[in-house]
C-alpha cells in the first residue's frame, strides 16, 4: 500500500507544497490552508511538515458522531455533504494531521492516489512510497549511521 | 484575488492609517515591487529632503507574484531616500514576511512621518495598528523577533537592530536570522522613524486568473529550474560557489583592493562542515540558504569575501561568526566589510591616528578586534560612532577624497567582484541606481569564460564579446542585464532564477509572461513584459537626477582605474578612463538617454502620467 512519507530533515520550509495543495483544493494560493502544513521556525531552526497519515485504525473516525469519515483503501475519506464542522476530528488527531481553518475542514485526500504536494517538493522531503520501501529506506539509513559511530 | 490588495499610507507623527485602492493600470505598468516602490517615492518625496528627517517615506512593496505559487516569490523591496548617499535607497529581499503581508490584505505600506517614540506595526487581516515597541527597543534582530512573536504570535517580521535605532547609516532592514535589504542604509531610516519593526499575519490567500494552468505551468518550470546543473550546486553552496572561480582568475577583492585573490581554502567545499542545513525562502525550489552551525544563517559570498579576503580574514568559522554577528545587529554585510577595510587600510598608511582609533592598532584579519569594532559600530561607541557615519567619515580618517574608499555614488561596493578584469562588471557597477551595485546587472555569465559566443549573441545580441576583458559590447550586456532584472524585481522573484543571472536559461520573458497571464488573467507580449523593468530604470534614474546625481557620479572607485591588478590573470589588469567612458557613452545610447545621461523629457512626461 502506499502513502505519504515525510522526512522533516530534508524539509527546506518552502511551503510550495501546502501552495499547491490549496491551489488546487480552494482555488487560491494559501499556505495556512494546505492539507499539508509546514511549520517551521528559523530562530528555533526547525521545519516540519504536518500531513494526515491515513490511519487503520483512525481516530478521527471514531470520534465522528455523523460518520462524516471513514477509511477507504489506503485513504480516510471526508465526506463534505455529512460533515457538520463539529472540528471534533481536529481536536481528537493525536497527530495533527487534520485541521480547521477559517470554517474549513482541511485533511489530505491523497488527492486520489496522485499527490501533487510530492510533485512541487524540490528535495525528496515528501515521499509517495509503498509502506515496505519506506521502512527499508529508514532502516538502510539508521543503518549507515550506527556504521559511521 | 492578487489584484484586490491595498496600499496603506501610515503617518507616524500623526498616527493615522489611511487604506488606498491600486488602479490596474499601475499594476499593469510597474508590476509591484521595485517598479512601483520607487514611482510611489518619486511621486510623493519632497525636493531636498533630509532622509532622516519625518519628511522621508519608507516603502515596504511586495510584486505581483509575492505569495503566490510562482517560483522563489517570497520577496519585497524596501524603497526610500537612503541615509548612506542621499540618492535612492532601494533593497530587494526575500524569507516569509511579503507573502503575509499580502496575505493580510496589502500590497505595500508607505510610511511617513515619525513616531513620538518607539512603536512597531501589527498588521492583521485588513487592519494595522501602531503598537508601542518599548519591549523589542534595543535587542538584536533575533531577540526582538522572538519576542514579538512570543507576544504576537506566528507573525513574521521586518525589523531594524541596534544599528538602525542607532542611526548607523550603513544599517539593514532585516526579516528573519539573515535575509536582509541590506543595502543603502534603510535600517537607519526605520530608526529615524522609531519604528522598530512591522509584523504581519494573514488569513486571506491569493486567488489566481487560472488556478489549473497555475499548477501546471508552474510545475513545469519547477522541473526545469531541478533539471538544471547549475540549480543542484546553488541548492548545496548557495552564492558561495562564486568564489573558486572568481579567486582563480584574481576576480576578489582582497584587503581593499590592495591585493584581487585570497586563500584557495575558502572555497566553497570547505563550508561543508559549518552548515547544518540548507534552507529556503517562501515558494523556493533551490533553497541557497545556509544555516551555520554557530547559531545563525550563512555565510554568503559577500559575507564570505567582505568579512574574509576584503579584511584580511583566514579563518572560515570566524567569517561566519563575524556573518552572525552582523546579522543580529542588523549591519549590512557589504557596507561595514568595506568600511572596515577601507580603515583598516588607512591605518596601515599611517593616514589614521591611534587617538580616532580607541588605542586600537588596526591589523587585518583580526577577529576579536572586529568583533569589538563591530559591536561599537552598532551601538555608536568610540572609533564605531565615526565609521557608523560610513562615508562621510572620510576627511576624520585621512581620506577627505575618498580615494581609497571602494564606492559608487557613495555606497561601497555590494559585490565582492574585484571588477578590473571583466569590464562588464565595471560598467555596471558604475551605473547601477543604488551605489557600486552588483544586483542592478550583473552580467554573471561573463565569468562562464567557456561560454561560446553564439550562447552570448542569442541572450544579449550581436555586438557582444565573448572576451571578458574587451570593452566592445558591454554597454549591450549590462543594459540588457540591467532591464531584465528589474522586471524580476517587480514581479518579486527571485534573481536566482532569473534568465541570465546564473544560467543561460532559466525564467526569461516567455516564462514571465505566462506567469503574468495565470495570475492576472492580462495577455502581454514578451516586448510589453520587459518595458516593466525599462520603466523601472528609467523612474529610478530620474528620482536620483531630481536628488542632485549627475553624469559625473557614474563612475568607479579611483583604485580601480588607477591601480592595476597586481595577482593572478588579472595581473595587470585595470580600468582605462577613456575607454571605460566611451562604453558609459554607448551604455547612455543603449537607454534612450542624453549625452549627459538624463531621461530626455519627453520620456519624463511619459513616466510622469503612468497612473
Ligand atoms: S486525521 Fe489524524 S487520526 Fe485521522 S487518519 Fe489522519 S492522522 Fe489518523
Ligand atoms: S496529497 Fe494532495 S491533498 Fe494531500 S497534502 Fe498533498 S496535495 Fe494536499
Ligand atoms: S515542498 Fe518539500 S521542502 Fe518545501 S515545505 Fe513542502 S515538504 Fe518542505
Amino acid at each position: 500500500m502506499k502513502y505519504l512519507y515525510t522526512y522533516p530533515e530534508k524539509c527546506t520550509g518552502c511551503k510550495l507544497c501546502a501552495l499547491a495543495c490549496s491551489l488546487k483544493h480552494f482555488g487560491e494560493c494559501n499556505p495556512k490552508m494546505g492539507a499539508i502544513n509546514i511549520v517551521r521556525d528559523e530562530f528555533e531552526r526547525y521545519e516540519i511538515q504536518f500531513v494526515c497519515l491515513q490511519c487503520d485504525d483512525a481516530e478521527c473516525v471514531r470520534v465522528c458522531t455523523k460518520k462524516a469519515l471513514r477509511k477507504e483503501g489506503n485513504v480516510v475519506i471526508r465526506d463534505e455533504k455529512k460533515c457538520i464542522r463539529c472540528r471534533m476530528c481536529v481536536v481528537a488527531c493525536p497527530y495533527a494531521g487534520v485541521h480547521s481553518f477559517k470554517g474549513k475542514i482541511i485533511k489530505c485526500d491523497t488527492c486520489g492516489g496522485d499527490p501533487l504536494c510530492v510533485k512541487f517538493c524540490s528535495t525528496g522531503a515528501l515521499k509517495w512510497e509503498e509502506e515496505s520501501m519506506e521502512i527499508t529506506e529508514r532502516r538502510k539509513r539508521l543503518a549507515s549511521a550506527l556504521l559511521k559511530r | 484575488m492578487v489584484l484586490r490588495r491595498k496600499l496603506a499610507i501610515v503617518d507616524l507623527s500623526k498616527e493615522k492609517v489611511t487604506v488606498q485602492d491600486v488602479p490596474n493600470s499601475l499594476r499593469k505598468a510597474l508590476f509591484g515591487g521595485r517598479g512601483m516602490n520607487v514611482y510611489y517615492l518619486y511621486k510623493m518625496l519632497g525636493d531636498n529632503v533630509d532622509p532622516l528627517s519625518p519628511d522621508n517615506i519608507l516603502i515596504f512593496g511586495t510584486g505581483l507574484m509575492t505569495g503566490t505559487l510562482a517560483p522563489c516569490s517570497g520577496r519585497f523591496n524596501t524603497t526610500s531616500k537612503s541615509p548612506e548617499s542621499g540618492f535612492l535607497a532601494d533593497t530587494n529581499c526575500g524569507g516569509y514576511f511579503a507573502p503575509e503581508l499580502k496575505y493580510a490584505g496589502f500590497e505595500r505600506l508607505i510610511i511617513k512621518g515619525k513616531a513620538k517614540k518607539p512603536v512597531i506595526l501589527h498588521v492583521t487581516d485588513n487592519n494595522i495598528e501602531i503598537k508601542d515597541a518599548k519591549d523589542y527597543w534595543g535587542q538584536t534582530t533575533n531577540e526582538a523577533q522572538k519576542r514579538i512573536r512570543q507576544d504576537l504570535g506566528p507573525v513574521e517580521m521586518v525589523l531594524c537592530g541596534p544599528a538602525g535605532e542607532n542611526l548607523v547609516r550603513f544599517a539593514c532592514v532585516r526579516t528573519g536570522v539573515k535575509n536582509a535589504g541590506g543595502r543603502t542604509g534603510l535600517g537607519c531610516v526605520m530608526g529615524s522613524k522609531n519604528l522598530k519593526a512591522v509584523a504581519a499575519y494573514g488569513t486571506q490567500g491569493l486567488q489566481v486568473a487560472h488556478p489549473d494552468r497555475m499548477i501546471q505551468k508552474v510545475e513545469e518550470l519547477k522541473n526545469y529550474l531541478m533539471s538544471s546543473k547549475i540549480t543542484p550546486i546553488l541548492g548545496s553552496v548557495g552564492t558561495l560557489l562564486l568564489y573558486e572561480v572568481s579567486n582563480a582568475f584574481g576576480g576578489i577583492r582582497t584587503k581593499n583592493s590592495t591585493l584581487n585573490a585570497w586563500r584557495d581554502d575558502h572555497n566553497a567545499a570547505f563550508a561543508e562542515p559549518f552548515i547544518e542545513k540548507m534552507i529556503a525562502c517562501q515558494a523556493c525550489p533551490v533553497h541557497c540558504r545556509h544555516r551555520n552551525v554557530f547559531g545563525g544563517e550563512g555565510p554568503e559570498y559577500t559575507t564570505l569575501v567582505l568579512l574574509g579576503a576584503n579584511i584580511g580574514m583566514e579563518k572560515y568559522e570566524e567569517i561566519i561568526k563575524l556573518g552572525n554577528l552582523v546579522n543580529d545587529l542588523g549591519l549590512d554585510v557589504s557596507s561595514t566589510g568595506t568600511y572596515l577595510a577601507w580603515a583598516i587600510d588607512l591605518y596601515q598608511q599611517g593616514k589614521l591616528d591611534k587617538k580616532l582609533t580607541d588605542g586600537e592598532e588596526l591589523r587585518w584579519g583580526d577577529y576579536e578586534q572586529a568583533v569589538r569594532i563591530i559591536n561599537k559600530i552598532a551601538r555608536r561607541e568610540g572609533f564605531g560612532n565615526i565609521l557608523a557615519e560610513g562615508n562621510r567619515a572620510a576627511a576624520k580618517l585621512g581620506d577627505p577624497n575618498k580615494d581609497y574608499l571602494i564606492a559608487v555614488k557613495d555606497i561601497p561596493q555590494s559585490d565582492p567582484h574585484d571588477v578590473r578584469y571583466m569590464k562588464a562588471f565595471a560598467l555596471g557597477i558604475a551605473t547601477a541606481s543604488r551605489g557600486a551595485d552588483h544586483l542592478r546587472s550583473r552580467p554573471t555569465l561573463e565569468i562562464f569564460f567557456k561560454l561560446p559566443l553564439e550562447v552570448k549573441e542569442r541572450i544579449y545580441g550581436k555586438g557582444v564579446t565573448a572576451d571578458p576583458t574587451s570593452y566592445d559590447g558591454k554597454a549591450l550586456v549590462v543594459t540588457w542585464s540591467e532591464r531584465i532584472f528589474a522586471t524580476i524585481d517587480c514581479l518579486e522573484m527571485c534573481k536566482f532564477i532569473c534568465h541570465g543571472f546564473n544560467s543561460p536559461h532559466f525564467v526569461d520573458y516567455s516564462w514571465m509572461k505566462e506567469l503574468v497571464y495565470c495570475v492576472t488573467g492580462w495577455e502581454m507580449s514578451e516586448a510589453e513584459v520587459s518595458e516593466v523593468g525599462r520603466r523601472t530604470v528609467d523612474l529610478e534614474r530620474l528620482f536620483n537626477f531630481k536628488q542632485g546625481m549627475t553624469e559625473a557620479h557614474d563612475t568607479l572607485p579611483r583604485r580601480y582605474f588607477d591601480d592595476p591588478s597586481p595577482l593572478r590573470a588579472a595581473r595587470g589588469h585595470h580600468i582605462d578612463r577613456q575607454k571605460f567612458a566611451k562604453m558609459k557613452a554607448e551604455f547612455y545610447a543603449l537607454h534612450g538617454w542624453t549625452e549627459d545621461g538624463r531621461v530626455p523629457e519627453e520620456r519624463r512626461m511619459e513616466l510622469e502620467a503612468i497612473q
